[in-house]
């Protein structure tokens, strides 16, 4: 308890010592873990988004000519082998006649005025989840149309593409930039332990020469680092937490039902810890840089 | 010490092949001019430095091929005063001292009693509360010594610890040794002020351009033959 108690003292001591190094190392630790966290509540959410929009991801085959129900059947089998597919729904040509009254009921008598029923028949296609991405469809679609029943074939591929490029450039964004932001970190850090073993040159000295060991005399450096990393992580999330509160109460809830009412999310429990175990790590990377180099003993 | 020398860049002979010997309770000056290798000397025995050449044993510890983790241990049992005192200019006297024992992991308790003992013991205990700079030459002198002594230390090195004291300072500050000493604690005295042991004689042993001068005389110069005191 004494020799614990000495440790925080003196990581205390060092945090007052050097208020603004110190301070300014908070504040650059809290902000990089903020920049990272807002990448993260961002990628999470898109990555929600989109797989909740992938489960609406529909390919739509259309067969010529008017084909019978065996057909059809033997079609929906055919597909339904494909290993992207989760389930396939047949819609026949009156079916998508009965469909597109339903949508249009203005218009119902001069559909039932045509001479014949000029929509096709169709397949309308699932896919399962591992299959909800751009390549997942087009291989799909590349599959369909070796067949020559099927005369075409609709999808949503504009926006997926877009989507999963989207996707792509946010995760290469952030982990770039996050690698950017925690090195940076780590430099700050190392750079204000190494103030602080400056600063505490002549008692370092003293007390090697009473004879403290090396750890004791590192452990409160240690300590200090751990300590601003943990902190800044949790002042990050803190921040964060609020800063999403206050985007989902003016900016998402308006635009809410055009994103089909997902559901923006924090993140869990086990992410926020392991932001928090991260301030930990970028703490003792930080200190071990500059006790390594500057408090060899 | 046997057969120590120490050699640096620039300065070949800074010790060359001392052999000495200093038994547990004595007191001793090393005197010698600025430059003679006293400081070297004093480095050497408390693992500051390595030697070049030879054996060295402190307190039972074979120095010269100590592992650097076990050095701690080493100057447990030892007590530095440094020339130039290197007290904590922002802290108290209490707290300089205090810090000495918080430093070897020494318990709350165990802390305020032996510091506020050391203090008694270099008659400091009203300047308890005062800064190094409000104490004066001599009074710094002793905090430094009650510093050194606080850990109980089997061997006691002071380099030059009279330097820059008035003769009164001085012979306090002899007094204070000469009081270590007898409670058990062997001393050993660097200084260029060969005054001193002409005032207050002791053993002595004189360094000159690194090497052990009448060394015939003194029973600190044994003929090398195994693990001494020091």
């Amino acid at each position: 308890m004494g020799m614990k108690g000495y440790f925080f003292r003196q990581a205390r001591q060092n945090l007052i010592q050097n208020p603004w190094p110190n301070a300014i190392t908070l504040g650059t630790i809290t902000l990089s873990f903020l920049i990272l966290g807002l990448f993260l509540v961002l990628f999470l959410n898109t990555k929600g988004l989109l797989e909740e929009w992938g489960g609406r991801i529909r390919v739509t085959a259309y067969l010529g000519g008017s084909p019978g129900q065996e057909q059809l059947t033997r079609l929906r089998e055919k597909v339904r082998g494909f290993e992207e597919v989760r389930e396939v729904k047949v819609r026949s040509k009156e079916e998508a006649l009965k469909v597109l009254e339903e949508k249009m009921p203005e218009r119902k008598e001069l559909l039932r005025g045509l001479p014949r029923n000029p929509l096709p028949a169709s397949l309308e296609i699932r896919l399962k989840g591992e299959y909800q991405s751009s390549e997942g469809v087009q291989s799909l679609v590349r599959k369909l149309r070796e067949n020559p029943e099927i005369e075409d074939v609709q999808y949503g591929s504009d926006w997926l593409e877009r989507f999963s490029a989207f996707m792509a450039l946010l995760k290469g964004l952030g982990l770039g930039l996050g690698a950017l932001l925690l090195l940076s970190t780590i430099i700050v850090i190392s750079n204000t332990i190494r103030l602080n073993i400056f600063a505490r040159r002549e008692e370092i000295e003293i007390m090697r020469s009473v004879g403290a060991t090396g750890l004791f005399i590192r452990a409160p450096f240690y300590l200090e680092g751990l300590l601003q990393g943990l902190l800044g992580a949790v002042l990050a999330l803190a921040l964060l937490f609020a800063l999403f509160q206050l985007f989902l109460n003016k900016v998402y809830e308006p635009l809410k039902s055009l994103l089909g009412n997902y559901p923006a999310q924090f993140l869990s429990l086990e992410q926020m810890a392991a932001v928090a175990l991260g301030g930990l790590v970028l703490g003792l990377f930080g200190t071990q840089a500059s006790v390594g180099r500057y408090l060899r003993l | 010490m046997i057969h120590v020398s120490k050699a640096y860049e620039g300065n070949p002979n800074a010790l060359f092949d001392i052999s000495l010997k200093v038994e547990k309770g004595q007191f001793i000056y090393l005197v010698g001019s600025n430059g003679a290798g006293k400081t070297t000397l004093l480095k050497l025995l408390y693992a500051a430095e390595r030697p070049t050449a030879g054996e060295i044993w402190v307190n039972g510890f074979e120095v010269a091929r100590l592992a650097p983790r076990k050095i701690p241990y080493l100057r447990r049992t030892l007590g530095l005063v440094f020339q130039d005192l290197k007290l904590l200019p922002r802290r108290t006297a209490y707290e300089n001292i205090a810090f000495a024992l918080e430093a070897v992991g020494a318990e709350r308790g165990e802390v305020v009693k032996k510091a506020n003992q050391a203090l008694r013991w270099v008659a400091l205990e009203r300047r308890a509360s005062c800064l190094p700079s409000q104490l004066s030459a001599g009074e710094q002198q002793r905090l430094a010594i009650a510093r050194a002594i606080v850990n109980d230390p089997v061997l006691l090195l002071a380099d030059e610890p009279t330097g820059n004291l008035s003769i009164t300072a001085a012979e306090e500050t002899i007094r204070l040794f000469e009081k270590i000493n007898l409670r058990g604690t062997t001393v050993v005295l660097a200084t260029h002020n060969e005054g001193l042991p002409a005032m207050w004689p002791k053993e002595k042993i004189v360094l000159d351009q690194g090497k052990l001068t009448d060394c015939a005389a003194s029973s600190l110069c044994p003929a090398a033959e195994g693990p001494g005191a020091a």
